[in-house]
């Protein structure tokens, strides 16, 4: 065991020396600063340039109210501290819809739209005002993934239409919205009592709670396991085709070799997401969700991300050993990467619906529970104690098999020269006495 | 004298392959052994199977006295022949490591390393990346590796390939203090100049099988006086066609000659065709027998 110890130390002290720890360490808050910096920047960006617009108005009626409210939109365009438009403005013009067959109306002004003299044109059907008409509101432009103008025209033309319909209708349209304004839904927690038994008001639902909270840990749980474990794959290759393994493997045993290699990792890993829990709990206690981060979700978080260090560090040395170099390991690595990615694609339904049968099962495969259980117990009310203990004992039985294998792979595909194994063989490796 | 290793009957196969074949060997204690042997001949099977990397098919292998090969793994250190270092590591750092594994405090080891380090020039490249050192200095910095944590037993694989004359003389020093201060010493090498110069006794081993051990005076013997060294003024040109003649390894300046007949009476030959400046009755050189015996293809 005292040898299993100087491995991991080496271990450890190589990974936190390399520049790839500093990296790691720095670049998660980096990346959020960043994206919070870009936030901030984006809101204070302008756009403000002018969007051209032509109406075929076919029922006579709509263009006024539309430019009217396009003169308010650009009125109120909001702008920011040197004075420059935040928003663009809308400048509608009208198209006489008689002037051309309505084919040759759409191919002129495509045409117009193309040599950059509009941004767009919309297209009002005659019997717009008509109630129960199945017909449409064509928008045409070349910029498919602006929205801004499209819904503004939407919003803007429905209402009106919806206007002129009760007006016609001789419906008092403030009556009515009135009387159908619906009712707020506010999602609230249990009533609770404190010590003296006394009662607590239910608390607000917060998202951020619920959701982000247990999002976040997943995500700094992915970011730990990656961080180091494919590191394992290229040591392990490294000592590998440089014999180093041999001059270790003179001194210590492969098994020891093996597990001092996946504590010295594990224990990067455990320091990384330490760091990092500390730096997630002094944020969220400025914002006031403080509380949100509990020592239980931290005892679950460092609990599974052991179980998921080993298990995928034990992939990650089995593959080096049975590899001669990383050409031979991307292969092989790809079906680990995605028994890793498994979580990263199922977590929002999980999240969403965390005692749906779907998120049960999820959370009981080995490779994916870490994650998912992780992620079922952070979010209220948690799953039930018996489906925890079974999925911790379910991925407990998976590492020692994980291990076991990894071990054996190592043993033999360590010395093993030229090319690499095939899964055949690693699994006869396995197998052998 | 006891034996630091003793194979007994050993068989190690890979698949179909024999790979050592029925191997017994003592290696004396305190003596410098030499394994010599073609490329795939079974040699680093052999060393990996003392070494406890591997384990033998059949038969038994006591290392340091013990039969079982892990329990001495403490006692035994091997240099492999291609540099088995951490690039990104420094040297001091690498060779407590090394030297850790092999039950080493880093108060016993400090020392020693800069013992080492000195001896063998390398003491201001302590702290630097082992990336830095040239082939020679990694070579010292790996025998160093395999000396800190001063083994009873060396197995050393080529030490000297690839080395410059000077680096190759300072390490052959190394050795040979290392040696003097108890250590048995096993390497394996293509050098048969080294082999001769500073091996007690040498071990040939050809297609799994062992096909020489002894000294240099008893594998010789076994070969007899059948070598004649000849310098003369015709060079190679006046040996065609003479009677007796098995084999010529022609140096330029020097031919070596293997003969199945009378010396005198070949000399008396040769000396019609040409004048003769040297002509030298000699035991075979280890690089003949080995050439005899693996470009024979037989023992």
């Amino acid at each position: 065991m005292h040898k299993t110890f100087i491995v991991a130390s080496s271990e450890f002290n190589t990974l936190t020396r390399s520049k790839a720890f500093l990296i790691g360490l720095f670049l998660m808050p980096v990346f959020m600063g960043a994206a919070v910096a870009l936030q901030r920047t984006g809101r204070d960006q302008t756009d403000g340039k002018d969007r051209l617009l032509a109406v075929i108005d076919r029922t006579g009626v709509l263009y006024g109210p539309l430019k009217a409210a396009a003169d308010e939109w650009n009125a109120a365009g909001a702008s920011n501290a040197d004075g420059a438009r935040t928003s663009p403005r809308f400048l509608p013009s009208a198209v006489n819809p008689d002037s051309g067959t309505p084919e040759s109306l759409r191919a002129e002004l495509s045409d117009r739209v193309r040599r950059d003299e509009l941004y767009a044109f919309v297209e009002i059907p005659a019997n717009a005002l008509e109630p129960g008409v199945t017909e449409t509101l064509r928008y045409h432009s070349n910029h498919p993934a602006y929205r801004l103008l499209p819904d503004w025209i939407s919003t803007t033309l429905n209402r009106e239409i919806v206007n002129q319909r009760f007006r016609v209708a001789a419906i008092d349209r403030a009556t009515v919205a009135r009387l159908t304004r619906p009712l707020r839904l506010e999602q609230l927690g249990l009533v609770t009592r404190d010590e003296r038994g006394e009662l607590k008001a239910a608390e607000h639902v917060d998202e951020i709670k619920t959701l982000a909270v247990p999002a976040a840990m997943m995500v700094l749980m992915f970011f730990a396991v990656m961080s180091t474990t494919p590191q394992l794959l290229n040591s392990t290759i490294e000592e590998k085709m440089s014999r180093i393994s041999e001059v270790l493997i003179g001194s210590v045993t492969p098994f020891q070799l093996m597990m001092g290699k996946l504590m010295g990792s594990a224990a990067v890993s455990l320091l990384l997401a330490c760091v990092y829990l500390a730096g997630g709990f002094a944020v969220a206690t400025h914002w006031g969700y403080g509380d949100a981060v509990t020592w239980s979700a931290m005892t679950w978080f460092l609990l599974f991300l052991i179980l998921a260090l080993f298990i995928f560090g034990s992939v990650f040395i089995a593959i080096g050993a049975a590899c001669s170099d990383l050409k031979d390991a991307q292969n092989m690595m790809t079906p680990a990467m995605l028994l890793l990615m498994l979580p990263a694609f199922t977590w929002f339904p999980v999240a969403r619906s965390p005692d749906s049968p779907m998120a049960m099962t999820l959370s009981m495969i080995p490779t994916a529970a870490p994650f998912l259980m992780l992620m079922r117990i952070a979010v209220p009310p948690g799953p039930p104690f018996w489906q925890v203990a079974a999925s911790v004992s379910i991925t407990a039985l998976t590492v020692v098999g994980a291990v076991y294998a990894a071990g054996k792979i190592f043993r033999t595909g360590l010395l093993m020269q030229g090319k690499a194994a095939t899964l055949a063989e690693m699994w006869r490796w396995v197998r052998a006495h | 004298m006891t034996a630091a290793i003793r194979l007994s009957n050993v068989t190690k196969r890979f698949g179909p392959t024999t790979a050592v074949d029925h191997l017994t060997l003592d290696v004396p204690s305190g003596a410098i052994y030499g394994f010599i042997g073609p490329n795939g001949s079974g040699k680093t099977t052999t060393l990996r199977m003392i070494m406890h990397i591997l384990l033998p098919d059949e038969g038994e292998i006591e290392v340091l006295g013990s039969p079982d090969t892990a329990a001495a793994r403490d006692r035994v250190s091997y240099l492999p022949e291609e540099r088995g270092l951490y690039k990104r590591m420094a040297v001091r750092r690498l060779l407590r490591y090394y030297g850790r594994l092999k039950g080493r405090t880093i108060a016993e080891l400090d020392p020693l390393i800069d013992d080492w380090l000195n001896r063998l020039g390398l003491r201001e490249w302590a702290d630097r990346k082992v990336e830095t050192l040239s082939k020679g200095m990694s070579q010292k910095v790996q025998f160093i590796a395999s000396v800190v944590s001063q083994p009873s037993l060396l197995i050393l694989d080529e030490p000297f390939s690839g080395l410059d004359p000077v680096n190759a003389e300072t390490l052959k020093d190394a050795v040979l203090e290392t040696r003097r201060r108890g250590t048995t010493v096993v390497f394996s090498t293509h050098d048969m100049a080294t082999a001769e110069k500073m091996c007690d006794r040498i071990f040939m081993i050809f297609r799994g099988k062992k096909v020489l051990d002894g000294t240099l005076e008893e594998i010789q013997a076994q070969y007899g006086l059948d070598t004649v060294r000849i310098r003369s003024a015709a060079g190679s040109a006046a040996l065609a066609g003479l009677p007796g003649i098995e084999s010529i390894n022609d140096y330029g300046q020097l031919q070596e000659v293997r003969l199945a007949g009378d010396p005198q009476a070949f000399l008396h030959q040769l000396a019609a065709r040409t004048a003769v400046y040297h002509f030298e009755v000699a035991r075979p050189s280890l690089h003949d027998i080995f050439v005899r015996i693996a470009g024979n293809g037989n023992a």
